[in-house]
């Protein structure tokens, strides 16, 4: 599998420290993503899911472990434009319209035409906002902002997205259309993802696979495949299978914080 | 009285997303008026009004306050000459402005950038602020004549330290999510303040705007105290010299309504070049 990995991650220790105080946030994280697979990483607040995602993405230096991302190191990938990134906070520029905004990325291209790029009106209508392209993020709903975020990322046509909880801002509602929009776009483009959530239905619902990481110091505690039939609608959601692996992450989530069973709870919770 | 006018100017605007009808935004902007515009118009007459009354009543000798009749017949009658002076005032406040906000925002840029150059040049933007204007108008005259370049340059320097302050921590303010963004992009140092800090640090740069633009104002009036026989403030000199009280109200109104319309000019601006912040998004 590691070898043909198209995201690998091996022994990965990350400790942020400072004068008064160190916190080992990821101890010794093994992690083999396939080319085209949709992973989702799941773990209570705290485990250490954004510092991986920050390692993986280039924005932050490992203390020790070695990343590579389509072949390369991540800082690599990075200027390759290989990468992705959604936030949890879409984080878009409120004096730009919306194709304004999903057209950033591109404008930083430095190296002129040589990069691919997708086209940004296809992106607009990819995420459905069609109708939106001239209006401002503060005339956005959560939801949309969102997409536009995504929109944001697509821009160059990365083949990793790297996704932290981005729905994780969003109500209920919203929640659950945005996931399946996810579904169906990344069902159309087979792009490699791993997707940080705290929602167990929505990592099965999405995953081919659900890493279930424990926090203090972060690290795995399971690896589930989950093997439903795709594409994926919402009758799988009642689905026997889809309990089961549900049930499952929920007792990887409990075990792996046996210490602190308060934090699977809310985890499960989400 | 110069307060309300932002709430009337937002309520004149066409909201984008208010596809309704116009009546009834032509209403409110109505009702607005009514409600910003009628009572300090009312207040302002009302003063005038007794203080005409109280001239006139006391006996008041024109050489100590002048009644607002004889003010406002002396500015309508010297329209030409007040408006001659007041353009003088007004383009050395202007070009004061222009020179101290963007060598501030320059100075703004560099330090944003490197914290040793914000360490060795912040302490001389302190002494240029702290040093009393009224004490180095004199110096200026004597290094660069009578003519308008010291007018202009006492106005930059009351415009530059407010305008450097909020700019640093305007261009210091991004949001991490908006930097981390920006990072995950691979944006360049000069990517990211052109695109990102420079245009978030406007919200922080006009509200130090609103301020300076006035300030300017007394500059090129401080100035013009000191040298020269052009601009208000030498009106107002000569006028107090000659005890020519019409003269030098008037020319005090002239300043009122400048102040007022630049006032008018910057909201405008603002609400024009920060329609996406928080400050300007009604309903
Ligand atoms: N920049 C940082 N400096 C210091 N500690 C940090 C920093 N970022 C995260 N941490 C700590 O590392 C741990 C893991 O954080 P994070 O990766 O954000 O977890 P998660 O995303 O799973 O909630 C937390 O205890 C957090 O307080
Ligand atoms: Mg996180």
């Amino acid at each position: 599998m590691t070898a043909f990995a198209h995201i690998s991650v091996r022994g990965l220790t990350h400790v942020f420290a400072d004068r008064r105080r160190t916190l080992r946030a990821l101890s010794g994280v093994d992690l083999a993503v396939g080319r085209g697979e949709f992973v989702s990483v799941i773990g209570a607040s705290g485990a250490g899911k954004t510092t991986l995602l920050r390692a993986i993405g280039g924005l932050l230096r490992p203390t020790s472990g070695a990343i590579l991302v389509d072949g390369v190191l991540p800082a690599e990938a990075q200027r390759r434009k290989t990468i992705g990134f959604v936030f949890q906070e879409p984080a878009l520029l409120p004096w730009r319209t919306v194709i304004e905004n999903i057209r950033l990325p591109i404008e930083m291209n430095s190296r002129g035409s040589e990069a691919r790029h997708a086209e940004p009106e296809r992106l607009l209508t990819a995420v459905g906002l069609a109708d939106f392209r001239d209006y401002h993020p503060h005339q956005l709903s959560g939801g949309m902002k969102q997409r536009v975020a995504l929109a944001r990322a697509l821009a160059f046509d990365p083949s990793v997205l790297l996704m932290d909880e981005p729905l994780g801002a969003l109500d209920e509602m919203t929640r659950t259309v945005m996931r399946y929009e996810l579904l169906r776009l990344w069902e159309q483009s087979r792009k490699t993802v791993i997707f940080v959530t705290h929602s167990i239905p929505e990592a099965v619902l999405l995953s081919d696979r659900v890493v279930v990481m424990s926090s203090q110091p972060g690290r795995v505690v399971d690896d589930v495949a989950i093997a439903l039939p795709r594409p994926r609608h919402a009758d799988v959601e009642r689905s026997q299978r889809f309990f089961a692996y549900a049930d499952r992450i929920m007792d990887s989530l409990a075990k792996g914080s046996a210490l602190a069973p308060a934090a699977a709870q809310a985890a499960a919770g989400g | 009285m110069l307060l309300p006018l932002p709430r009337l100017l937002r309520g004149a605007r066409a909201r984008p997303t208010e596809g309704v009808s116009a009546a009834p935004g032509e209403t409110r902007a109505l009702t607005e008026v009514a409600l910003y515009v009628l009572p300090p118009a009312v207040a302002l007459i009302t003063a005038a009004v007794v203080w005409e009354l109280w001239v006139r009543a006391a006996d008041v000798p024109t050489y100590i306050v002048p009644a607002p009749s004889v003010v406002l017949d002396r500015f309508f009658a010297g329209i030409g000459f007040f408006a001659k002076h007041g353009a003088i005032t007004l383009a050395e406040a202007l070009a004061g402005f222009a020179l101290g906000a963007g060598v501030a925002i320059a100075g703004a840029s560099l330090m944003a950038h490197s914290r040793v150059l914000e360490r060795s040049l912040f302490p001389l933007a302190v002494l240029v602020k702290v040093t009393p204007i009224v004490a180095v108008a004199p110096l200026f005259v004597i290094w660069f004549g009578f003519g308008s370049f010291p007018k202009v340059l006492i106005a930059a320097l009351i415009t530059f330290f407010p305008v450097l302050v909020n700019g640093l921590t305007g261009l210091r303010s991004v949001k991490p999510e908006a930097h981390e963004f920006f990072r995950s992009v691979n944006a360049s140092n000069m990517q990211t303040y052109w695109k990102l800090r420079l245009p978030g640090s406007l919200p922080y740069l006009f509200a130090a705007f609103r301020i300076c633009v006035p300030l300017a104002v007394i500059g090129a009036v401080v100035g013009e105290w000191f040298s020269g026989d052009r601009g208000l403030g030498s009106v107002i000199i000569v006028a107090h010299n000659n005890l020519d009280m019409p003269t030098l109200f008037a020319a005090i109104l002239t300043l009122a309504i400048l102040g007022v319309g630049l006032t008018v000019l910057t909201w405008q601006l603002e609400r024009r070049v920060l329609f996406w912040h928080e400050s300007n998004i009604t309903n």
